[in-house]
């Protein structure tokens, strides 16, 4: 299963995994690699936006408006503010990379606390907690950004606690399932016998068998963050123009888009290859790390 | 038999009272308020308070809420405040079919899509049709919805004049009529799903196929279909079921983009029009619908499991 | 009729000729067609309407009760239910304000008055419009509960007299004042015809129930979907409506609207994306009606508070928008450059001279650098620029496009989106440095400029005070001689825009799309989209 680890209850027959070497993984695995160096490659241009881009990301070519791809000076086009496309994919990476991995970590932070809690404390406050997790998850995370956004005001940042307040529900429900399999399995029951302390027992023995399958959400979740703060672009509330946000061009290119398709399609690309490589990337991760498989081989 | 269906129907009940809870404050806690926004150009301070006086939002907060939900629970969802719509007339009788006909239609085509191509991806795994089908899917989850339906606008609906591209005609009154127009907002909101699916009937059918009874029923002498199809199918029902029930808020997500871009007065475009407006009314309306939808389907979901795999027993 | 002809020197007043400026395709052809149908059409027949309209609806319809809303997209609709005692027309040359309901309109002095109505007119539940409902529907504006956002404009009436069935007699406190334009003015529609029986049956739910006498009545009214209308087959005017039912379908996507519209699956649409302007008028399907309307656009300043308390960094701010690249740049060239409020549709008093003249507000950065030298803070200056998106027709981009031009004279702008609530509420109370507004005004240089720059009136968001303007304005108010009403202006206009509160950017185009085969349509440059004489070929 992909995209809903931990979604599930856990099949109670765990294939056999065969055991790999490691070191081969990339040669074993040639689009896990070739993604992973898709993905590198957008950590760097972000990295080193002001490096490769030729314009500055927010200047307006008033004389340039509109410009079609491989115009002189202007590889991509450019926007109908006159502004290089190329610069702001290359910038707008920042903002994507940096709004997946800002709203996943809240969500994954609160989601860990939350469901560790649900799934620890038991009894009424379980009960308690389960509920709160229920409600957040009844809301769609769309509208629930939409009215953070409407009570923090607009920006990057507010994007960023936005969205990553509406995937704290699915993250916890994720952490939760686990950790009552965890839980329920033998060794921490052992380890409570032995009489070692709460603490190192979740310590020791339940985070980590947590931690794997969040991690593996991360990489998904990382898309769905980006894509629900394009949405709220289009909705017009979400990164301030001119920000060369990727989820802004596309909203601001779709008007122009029966004639200029370049100005929405050419940041669509790249979002969409970002997507493409870290989907993959994360699947290769699950199937070689996944704990839930490898405690079926060992 | 009767403690477990009254824990549930008390666990859903707290449930959406948390949720009523939040969304009311939340919207509170916005800035402005629906009056401001509907006197538009014509604003003055006097019409203002006046407007608010009439409607009762002046009142304090603790009180608006106890009287709307007093009134809510008696059947009596209230009106809009400007254009005086019948909140329950346009929630539930207006909007939210148009919103399930999407969905239902949305998820149809993604298993139609989805399952055929995640089996072929599984039966020619590591072929250039595995690498095909992955590919394909993962390029319907990469694109926003809402650049992916105008898109499909301008070249179906506009350049090869295929399909329709706005409005809804119900699929009850005219089945053919309301397929054909959901034909591009369906496709649109489907592709997350279609993903989905595609992938995890793949894993789920790469797995069953190496397992004992596979190689037992080939050994019987079946034909590969009827392994692939009948045994092999059998195994993705489960996550199937699961998935409808959780990513049941993304659907909903999907819908307010979808909705918006082909003109269908949706439940999603709802919410979202009316969380902009501080339509408070109409807001709690539509959050009660979905949660209680999202509720309802992750009960059946759960009582589903027994059914579909023996193995699990009804939890508490 | 007295010696003076009040009526005439009102209508003098009034007048707004365009002068010649090219109005688009088809115009003056349907003019000319609705005259003589109208004419041929035997007396007591009943038209024979056929066709069904289908109309994007762009823009948010608030309520359809006339005397509540606030938006001009809810008029366009309002106008095809109703009618009022004036209406405005256009014949291609010039503005008139033009009996309706009324069959003669006659002012016995400068200060009344007297409307003989139209004989049988019934209202759509079959009650008759008649002298007692005209006055109930005025009441219901200047003093009903709840207090209605347009009881302003009938401030100065005084009294509503029947003098029998069919004839009222309004009078006011003051000669003329801006009464007609109170009556029809577009985002007013303060002397628009209710029914008062179904004023008294449905209340504040009148809005979801209109009851007018107008061409076509009110069927439906689906949330966020569709308003259907179908032909009033007993509506006054002989021969009209035309068309049998109009629905007008609430599109909240404009790209996904001019799709349909390309896809012949709309017929019209209620306004028109400025970036697509090009190919509608390509495209043998579609018909672009409009001009520059009674509007202007401009980028406040809140003179409240720090830095733009500062009369220099303001002087400054004005001088420094370069309007040209703007024009390009946001409208995509369908606008004109603004250089004061007062737009060209009011002829009268628009200064056509003012390009050249030097008056109002021009771009010129070395002034700009000149009073920039002069304001009181000479460090950088961080100035909050409020957005957003749905605030007008181009959204975020003037402040885009102003914030590099600010940047030149040391103004840093912190560009901040906010979602419409928001903004209006920020507005309304003054919580902001900068913001940009399209402003639709009457076609009045009173209502253009007094209400919305008064000392302490709810329209002034920048907080600007200044008894000259105030005054200037009032004296205007009941002076006649044309000449020397508009050198007050024009003085009034100096003083605002040399002490800029606002930086003017531009007069805009309006437009309504209309596929090729729908004829008929009367265009009026007050942003209506009046139906009955609209027929589908």
């Amino acid at each position: 299963m992909t995209l809903l680890d931990g979604a599930t209850p856990a099949p109670a027959t765990v294939p056999p995994v065969r055991r790999r070497r490691r070191l081969t993984m990339f040669v074993r695995r040639p689009f896990f690699t070739l993604a992973l160096l898709v993905a590198a490659g957008f950590v760097v241009s972000a990295a080193f936006a002001p490096v490769f881009a030729p314009w500055d990301p927010t200047y307006q070519d008033i004389g340039a408006m509109m410009a079609p791809p491989a115009t002189a000076g202007h590889l991509l086009g450019t926007d109908s503010y006159g502004q290089d496309i190329l610069s702001r994919i290359l910038f707008g990476a920042r903002y994507a990379l940096g709004i997946g991995l800002g709203a996943v970590a809240i969500g994954a932070l609160g989601g860990l606390v939350l469901g560790m809690a649900a799934g620890l404390a038991g009894g009424r406050t379980e009960w308690v907690l389960m509920r709160i997790v229920d409600s957040i998850l009844a809301l769609p995370s769309l509208i629930l950004a939409v009215a953070f956004i409407a009570i923090l005001g607009q920006g990057v940042d507010k994007v960023i606690y936005a969205v990553g307040v509406a995937l704290i529900g699915p993250f916890a429900r994720t952490v939760r399932a686990d950790v009552m399999q965890v839980r329920a399995q033998l060794f921490v029951e052992a380890a409570g016998l032995m009489g070692l302390a709460w603490l190192t027992v979740v310590w020791r023995h339940i985070l980590p068998n947590v931690v794997y399958p969040l991690a593996v959400q991360v990489t998904i979740r990382i898309s769905e963050a980006i894509l629900v703060s394009s949405s709220l672009s289009f909705l017009g509330i979400g990164v301030t123009p001119p920000t060369p946000d990727w989820g802004l061009m596309i909203s601001e290119g779709r008007a122009f888009v029966s004639f200029a398709p370049w100005m929405a399609g050419m940041p669509g690309a790249a979002l969409a290859i970002l997507l493409i490589a870290l989907s993959i990337v994360g699947d290769g991760i699950r199937e070689e790390f996944d704990p839930k498989m490898q405690r079926g081989g060992s | 038999m009767f403690r477990f269906i009254a824990g549930k129907v008390f666990q859903t009940l707290f449930v959406l009272f948390l949720v009523s809870v939040a969304s009311f404050t939340l919207l509170k806690l916005a800035p402005g308020d629906p009056i401001e926004i509907a006197l538009g150009n014509e604003y003055s301070e006097e019409a203002h308070q006046d407007m608010l006086a009439e409607l009762g939002l002046d009142r304090p907060v603790v009180e608006q809420y106890v009287t709307w939900l007093a009134d809510f629970v008696r059947g009596d969802w209230g009106t809009s405040y400007t254009a005086r719509a019948d909140i329950f007339t346009y929630a539930f009788v207006e909007a939210l079919p148009v919103t399930l006909t999407l969905a239902v239609f949305a998820l149809g085509l993604a298993i139609l899509i989805g399952v055929p191509l995640g089996v072929l991806s599984a039966v020619k795994k590591d072929t250039l049709w595995d690498a095909g089908s992955a590919a394909f899917a993962l390029t319907g989850t990469a694109f926003p919805s809402f650049f992916l339906g105008i898109v499909l606008i301008w070249v179906f609906g506009v350049k090869f004049a295929m399909f329709p591209v706005m409005g809804f005609v119900a699929p009850w009154e005219d089945f053919w009529g309301g397929l054909y127009h959901m034909v591009l907002p369906a496709f649109t909101l489907s592709t997350y799903f279609m993903a989905m699916i595609v992938r995890l009937t793949r894993a789920n059918l790469v797995e069953a196929l190496e397992s004992p009874y596979i190689a037992a029923a080939r050994a019987r002498g079946e034909p590969g279909w009827r392994v692939v199809w009948v045994h092999g199918v059998r195994n993705i029902l489960m996550p199937l079921v699961t998935i409808i029930g959780l990513q049941l808020g993304v659907l909903l997500q999907g819908a307010v983009l979808t909705e918006t871009v082909f003109s269908l007065p949706g439940a999603g475009q709802m919410i979202t029009n009316a969380v902009l407006n501080r339509e408070y009314g109409i807001v709690q309306a539509g959050i009660m619908m979905t949660a209680t939808l999202f509720v309802l389907v992750n009960l059946a979901v759960d009582l589903a499991y027994p059914i579909l795999d023996p193995r699990l027993r009804p939890s508490r | 009729m007295t010696e003076v002809d009040h009526r005439k020197i009102l209508a003098e007043r009034l007048a707004a000729k365009l002068g010649r400026r090219t109005v688009l395709k088809g115009m003056a052809a349907s003019a000319g067609m609705a005259a003589a149908g109208g004419l041929l059409m035997p007396k007591g027949a009943r038209a024979q309407q056929s066709g069904h309209l289908r109309v994007a609806a762009l823009n948010h319809i608030d309520t359809l009760d006339p005397h509540f809303t606030g938006f001009l997209s809810a008029i366009q609709v309002i106008n095809n239910i109703h009618n009022g005692l004036l209406k405005i027309t256009y014949d291609g040359e010039a503005v008139r304000f033009e009996p309706d309901l009324a069959e003669t309109w006659d002012l016995i002095d400068d200060k009344t008055h007297v409307f003989k109505l139209r004989e049988g007119v019934m209202f759509h539940d079959g009650t008759p419009c008649d002298a007692e409902a005209v006055k109930a529907s005025l009441l219901r504006v200047k003093e009903g509960e709840p207090t209605s956002p347009h009881a302003w404009k009938l401030e100065l009436l005084d009294t509503i007299e029947i003098l029998d069935p069919l004839t009222v007699r309004l009078t006011f406190s003051t000669p003329y004042a801006f009464f007609p334009v109170a009556m029809t003015g577009s985002t007013g529609r303060a002397g628009t015809i209710v029914s008062p029986a179904a004023v008294e049956k449905y209340g504040t739910d009148y809005g979801r129930n209109p009851v007018g006498t107008g061409p076509f009545k009110f069927v439906s009214w689906r949330e966020n979907d569709r308003i259907e209308l179908e032909a009033n087959p007993d509506y006054f005017e002989e021969g009209l409506p035309k068309l049998e039912r109009v629905t007008f379908v609430i599109m909240n996507e404009p790209s996904s609207a001019v799709a349909a519209m390309f896809a012949g699956q709309i017929d019209a649409m209620t306004d028109c994306p400025y970036q697509l302007v090009p190919q509608i008028t390509a495209n043998p399907r579609t018909e672009l009606y409009g001009d520059v309307e009674g509007n202007y656009t401009y980028v406040a300043m809140n003179t409240r508070r720090a830095p733009f308390d500062d009369i220099n960094l303001r002087r400054a701010v004005a001088a420094a928008i370069d309007r040209e690249t703007l024009l390009k740049q946001a409208y995509f060239g369908n606008a004109i450059q603004a250089y004061s409020p007062i737009s060209p549709p009011m002829t009268d008093f628009y200064d056509p001279e003012i390009a050249a003249s030097g008056r109002g507000q021009h771009f010129d950065l070395t002034k700009a650098k000149e009073w920039r030298a002069k304001a009181a803070n000479q460090g950088e200056i961080t100035v909050n620029y409020m957005m957003s998106e749905t605030s007008g027709p181009t959204g975020t981009r003037i402040a885009q496009g102003v914030a590099p031009m600010l940047a030149q004279i040391g103004i840093k702008a912190n560009l901040e989106l906010i979602e419409a609530a928001n903004w209006v509420k920020r507005r309304n109370s003054g919580d902001f440095d900068m913001f940009d507004f399209l402003w639709s005004a009457d076609l009045d240089p009173d209502e253009t400029l007094y209400p919305e720059f008064k000392t302490g009136g709810a329209w002034n968001f920048p907080g600007w005070e200044s008894a000259k303007f105030d005054d200037l304005c009032k004296q205007a108010q009941v002076i006649l001689d044309v000449e020397e009403r508009r050198k007050l202006y024009y003085e009034a206009e100096d003083i605002l825009m040399d002490e800029a509160p606002i930086a003017i950017v531009a007069h805009i185009k309006v437009y309504k799309v209309l596929a090729a085969n729908v004829e008929g349509f009367q265009y009026v440059p007050a942003d209506l989209l009046n139906l009955h004489t609209v027929s589908l070929a």
